[in-house]
């Protein structure tokens, strides 16, 4: 049975893409009707799997020795992950029969939403790395294809292929280390490599790590690749919401969640992951503060709280980074879809032309509010159970200056997400624009998300048992309940952020009289809106190769005696490196 | 002078393949550039004799020899004949003119 | 059916369909009709199909029989595992180019010739890939050689056809002379031609032998379009009919390699590191083809020198595979050159489709620029996939072919255990992913809704020529998700290239 749930969420969405696909653009309607039922089985597929987690491998197909056997093992992580992105790429799927509606090339658009749910689902399945990058590079292929949907678009074409090349870089480090992985111990299993992390030499262990650590930072936008997610927000707002915050980009986090056991005790490296995962959040805050394009904001504000989740795996909490990466899908996604929602009605994404939208769209602003207050991590919403528990795993887990740095960021979060609303729901209408009323199909997708956002805490223990040494046998991972939660929550420390939240908070709505503040940290603002130069060495990068391209055309000159001239001359360096080599 | 004949063989292979090279990085005539061509390739037929000689497989050299005298004329005929069609549709031989194709 | 016959049938049968289709085109071109050339194409796809039965035939006895050795005099002929890959990639992609130019070549000057020469290219790339003799391996290597000039040239009456021709055939010219000059040199020294004799001929101090081996590789290096013996190619490459684009690019660059790894293989006794040049040559292709591709604007030219960084990918596997020994380098050097054929071969059909219905038709020869493919998908639906999926898999990219063949060979670096070979692995996945910046916008250009003035006045593309191109589709992706399939033909090629070599 769990064979067949295995093989429905991948192949239902798979053989879906294609059934879309061909169906043929003329048919818009049947074609949205198609993606909706696959994406959907396949959701309902996950959540029958859940109870069957198991740390066995149940599906071994043997490939012969250089490809090793296609294994998948339906672990408490891996299920959960599927979970995550089945059932929310359902709700994007839904969501986009109205934001999509009209849309040229459904088709193509469907197809890859369809074939990237898939690829999801087998990424966090497989425990064979080869599987692993396989379907990583595949989840690259369909998030560069729908950030650059609009071919037309330079600018999407443009972030599209920066995404493409920054995930694919960071890839290299995983493709170098499962290669290296098997050279060492004969296969590809990460379970195997994981129980025998030991045995591999410590220096050949560090390259795995860190190799490990470059690949998750480039695919879950963190420093220093931070650079491609700002500007994937080009991508239809489902398609932002369902691959850029709540599956692929986690794709990073559960990468480095899935092999901590095996490198927590190479040296600094834990630490180097906690100086990512911080150094993420707060260049993210800030600049999410300084950002006027509202999917930019979110899109920061994405970078911000993975560095929260890697953070919490430096610090050795497997679970507390879980645990947020659940709350941050769901808060993150009914963030996106929402403005996905105003930014269909208003027809711009820029905050400033917006203001006063809470009065045309009272549904999606509520629905707004409950997921920034998750985000900013008020109590009772989702946001605020699992973000304490990365800062008190970070506190006894990590150095106290890293602490603090991330309490402050937790404050700068509050800031910029009151802001976001300020801007976007409350105030008067700063432009003439015109509202247009929000389908019935994304109110259908934007409520069951919110509830969830107010809920889903509670399922803490549910959830813990899930990755419980059961089926995550190397990771120690403990059951616990809600009252073991709340004791350790409702402690000091938690008190101190909420101030800090609350000041965040505060902060906002007293700025008229911090002018002189506001104009001191200007020069910050101007550093923070060059993306701390990131975007200029990327852009020099890029440049340079070009040049050097450029000028290496002029070594095919045309003339016949240059080429001859080519031929004689390599024979003779062949000849010296002979001569010289002995 | 009273060299070795496999000397002065060797050293007219040098400078049949020598002088052959030589035509092939400094000429301007495409006629010039096939003459260079079948040069080299004599060169490397009397290198062939030179080896049959030294290892006392002489028939075999012959043979190889032979072989590679005809194979090498059908290129320069075929090099030729492009040749031809190249003065024909562009009124020049020269390899200057010839490089429209670059970069 | 008897080997040796067999044997005999394998090489003599695409030479005799070439001469009778070029007496079918003279004769129907005698009496001013044109039923010729209909007869020409059909005789050359029968001709290809029954090779292809004579190759399973011949496995099916080598196999039982434990392989094919024939001596005809002088010359010794073996369908051993490299033979056996080469014929089978240069069988199958010869007849998705010959379906493909049924309708492409159709109403040319001197059409007939075209399948008459392809059929003696295909013909002497089979001889090469049986030859067991030095000698034998440089004629066959000739006679591929001058039909890719005549090929290469068929649009005699365009001078930039005419120039790429000229300037293949001198440097190639140049290379074989070396070859020669090589073979002079491994034969004094050995006594005979005979691959076997050189085997046992060869020991740790054969200076001349090392001398002849490294005039070997340049002068096969050329064919093989090592950087910077590669001048020739872009020119060549995309001045060529499409279909023929499709099997330069595919199969004789390939078939020059061969030519240089089977040389190679029987020299290991030599002193001298082969490995470690091939990689080095392989490193340089890789980086020299991706950045030479990335500010191309013709379509054909930038496939062009995306074959370079390919045919590096391939060295830098047969390197590992002589350096270290590594089975899995030559396997995935010899994987690769299978998925390239395809990949690449896919890429300039689809790519030659769109010059035939952009241009061609209307009566235009000029080059594809990039700017022409924008919006192609909209008029050509099936063509723009299969350039996409070719594109996508010569990056690397799941679920294609490309990313397992790569796999393969970079799993031979990691298995070296050795840090410049991890480096080496860090560079050609880097090297990958700059591939993907040329790539990439290619497929956006295809996909946008604004057409070209190109696509606009665009004329239809039969049937005949997309059905090879969705034959080609299908094949990347089986390959792609069942990278064993291929385990056949690799395996053995590997065996009979490292066994001589390590023994």
């Amino acid at each position: 049975m769990t064979i067949a749930m295995i093989a429905v969420m991948i192949g239902v969405p798979w053989l879906g893409a294609l059934i879309v696909w061909l169906v043929g653009d003329s048919r818009e309607k049947l074609q949205h009707w198609l993606a909706v039922i696959f994406s959907v089985v396949a959701g309902a597929a996950s959540i029958v799997l859940i109870p069957s987690a198991t740390s066995e491998t149940v599906v071994k197909i043997p490939m012969g020795g250089t490809f090793g056997d296609f294994t998948f093992v339906p672990d408490g992580l891996g299920v959960f992950l599927s979970v995550i992105a089945t059932v929310i790429g359902c709700l994007a799927v839904i969501f986009s029969t109205s934001y999509m509606k009209g849309e040229a090339s459904l088709g193509r658009y469907y197809a890859f939403v369809l074939f990237f749910i898939g690829a999801m689902v087998g990424l966090v399945l497989t425990s064979n790395l080869l599987l692993i990058f396989f379907f990583w590079e595949i989840t690259a292929i369909c998030s560069y294809a729908l950030i650059a949907f609009h071919n037309d678009d330079p600018k999407a074409v443009r972030g599209g292929i920066k995404a493409l090349i920054i995930t694919s870089v960071g890839g290299v480090g995983l493709l170098a280390g499962a290669l290296v992985i098997f050279a060492y111990t004969g296969s590809y299993d990460i379970n195997a490599f994981i129980g025998a992390a030991g045995t591999i030499p410590a220096n050949i262990l560090s390259l795995l790590a860190f190799g490990f650590l470059i690949a998750a930072a480039a695919k879950s936008a963190q420093f220093p690749f931070q650079t491609w997610l700002p500007d994937a927000m080009e991508a239809p707002s489902p398609i932002s919401a369902l691959i850029h915050a709540a599956t692929m980009v986690n794709a990073g986090v559960y990468l480095l969640a899935r092999t901590f056991p095996a490198f927590q005790n190479v040296p600094y490296w834990r630490e180097a992951v906690m100086v990512v995962g911080s150094l993420s959040a707060i260049l993210a805050a800030v600049m999410a503060l300084t950002a006027n394009d509202l999917k930019r904001v979110l899109a920061y504000s994405t970078v911000s709280q993975l560095g929260y989740m890697v953070y919490a795996i430096g610090a050795g909490s497997v679970f507390a980074s879980q645990f947020h990466l659940f709350s941050h899908s769901i808060f993150k996604a009914l963030l996106f879809l929402g403005a996905g929602a105003v930014i269909h009605s208003i027809g711009t994404r820029d905050m400033m032309e917006m203001g006063g939208v809470g009065k045309k769209l009272p549904l999606v602003k509520w629905v707004f509010i409950i997921g920034s207050l998750a985000l900013a991590g008020l109590p009772v919403l989702n946001g605020f159970w699992s973000k304490e528990l990365i800062l008190e795993a970070g506190f006894k887990g990590g150095p106290t200056w890293l602490y603090v740095l991330m309490v402050i960021v937790a404050g700068l979060t509050a800031l910029y997400t009151a802001r976001c609303v300020w801007l976007v729901f409350f105030g008067e209408p700063r432009t003439d624009y015109h509202a247009h009323p929000v389908g019935l199909s994304m109110k259908v997708v934007l409520i069951p998300l919110a509830l969830a956002a107010l809920v889903s805490w509670t399922a803490v223990g549910p959830f813990s048992e899930l990755l419980g040494s059961h089926t995550l046998p190397y990771h120690n991972i403990e059951r616990t309940s809600l009252a073991e939660i709340f004791h350790e929550i409702l402690t000091l420390p938690t008190l101190i952020t909420l101030i800090v939240i609350a000041l965040g908070i505060l902060l906002w709505f007293m700025r008229s009289r911090l002018e002189g503040l506001i104009n001191g940290l200007r020069s910050i603002r101007w550093a923070s809106e060059k993306s701390f130069g990131f975007e200029a060495l990327n852009t020099a990068f890029v440049e340079v190769t070009e040049n050097i391209a450029e000028a290496l055309r002029g070594t095919q000159t045309g003339i016949l005696n240059w080429n001859v001239l080519a031929i004689a001359a390599s024979l003779i360096v062949l000849f010296v490196v002979v001569v010289v080599g002995g | 002078m009273n060299l070795p004949l496999p000397l002065i063989i060797l050293i007219t292979i040098f400078c049949l393949a020598g002088t052959g090279l030589y035509c092939l990085l400094i000429t301007r005539n495409l006629i010039k550039v096939v003459i260079a061509l079948q040069l080299m390739v004599k060169g490397a037929v009397l290198a062939f004799i030179l080896a049959g000689n030294l290892n006392g497989q002489m028939n075999t050299a012959q043979t190889l020899a032979l072989t590679v005298i005809v194979a090498d004329t059908i290129v320069a005929v075929v090099g030729l004949a492009l040749a031809v069609q190249i003065r024909l549709r562009t009124g020049s031989l020269d390899i200057k003119s010839l490089s429209s194709l670059k970069r | 059916m008897n080997a040796t016959l067999l044997f005999q049938s394998l090489i003599i049968l695409p030479f005799m369909a070439a001469v009778i289709i070029y007496l079918v085109g003279r004769i129907s071109l005698r009496q001013e009709k044109d039923w010729g050339f209909s007869v020409a194409r059909a005789i050359a796809v029968f001709a290809l199909l029954v090779e292809g039965c004579l190759l399973y035939f011949a496995v099916k006895e080598a196999l039982q029989s434990g392989g094919i050795y024939l001596e005809v005099g002088e010359i010794s002929l073996m369908l051993d595992g490299i033979g056996l890959l080469l014929i089978a990639v240069v069988l199958f992609l010869g007849l998705m180019v010959t379906l493909f130019s049924v309708d492409y070549m159709a109403g040319e000057k001197g059409e007939e010739k075209f399948y008459a020469l392809l059929l003696s290219t295909i013909g002497s790339i089979i001889g090469l890939g049986l030859s067991f003799d030095l000698f034998n391996l440089w004629i066959w290597f000739e006679a591929m050689a001058v039909s890719t000039f005549l090929l290469v040239a068929f649009y005699n009456d365009q001078p930039p056809s005419l120039e790429a021709g000229i300037k293949y055939l001198v440097q190639s010219a140049v290379g074989s002379a070396l070859v020669l000059f090589g073979i002079a040199l491994i034969f004094s020294q050995a006594g005979s031609t005979s691959f076997a004799v050189i085997w046992q001929a060869a020991s740790l101090n054969s200076s001349l032998m090392l001398i002849g081996g490294i005039l070997l590789i340049v002068g096969f290096g050329v064919k093989t379009a090592l950087v910077p013996l590669h001048t020739w190619l872009p020119d060549a490459h995309s001045q060529a009919p499409s279909g023929i684009s499709a099997m330069l690019s595919g199969v004789v660059i390939e078939a020059g390699m061969i030519a240089m790894l089977r040389s190679l293989s029987f020299m290991g006794r030599v002193q001298f590191n082969w490995g470690a040049v091939l990689l080095a040559f392989g490193c340089l292709n890789i980086l020299v083809g991706n950045l030479l591709a990335l500010r191309q604007t013709e379509v054909k030219r930038l496939l062009a020198y995306s074959s370079l960084a390919h045919v590096g990918y391939m060295l830098v596997g047969f390197g590992i595979g002589f350096w270290y020994g590594q089975a899995n380098g030559a396997g995935g050097g010899f994987f690769h050159l299978m998925t390239h054929s395809l990949m690449k071969g896919l890429a300039f059909l689809a790519a030659g489709a769109l010059l035939y219905a952009l241009h061609l038709k209307n009566d235009e020869h000029v080059p594809l620029t990039l700017s022409d493919l924008n919006g192609a998908s909209r008029k050509y639906p099936l063509v723009a996939f299969a350039l996409s999926v070719a594109l996508l898999a010569l990056g690397g990219l799941p679920p294609l072919a490309g990313f397992m063949s790569k796999w393969q060979i970079l799993l031979a670096g990691a298995s070296a255990r050795n840090t410049l070979m991890i480096i080496v692995i860090i560079f050609v996945g880097l090297n990958s992913v700059l591939s993907l910046g040329y790539y990439a916008p290619i497929i956006n250009r295809l996909y946008r809704r604004e057409t070209s003035s190109a696509v606009e006045k665009g004329k239809p593309i039969p049937v005949m020529m997309v059905v090879p191109l969705l034959v080609l589709v299908l094949a990347l992706v089986v390959i792609g998700l069942w990278p064993a399939s291929m385990e056949f033909f690799t395996s053995r090629a590997t065996a009979s290239l490292l066994y001589p070599f390590f023994y």
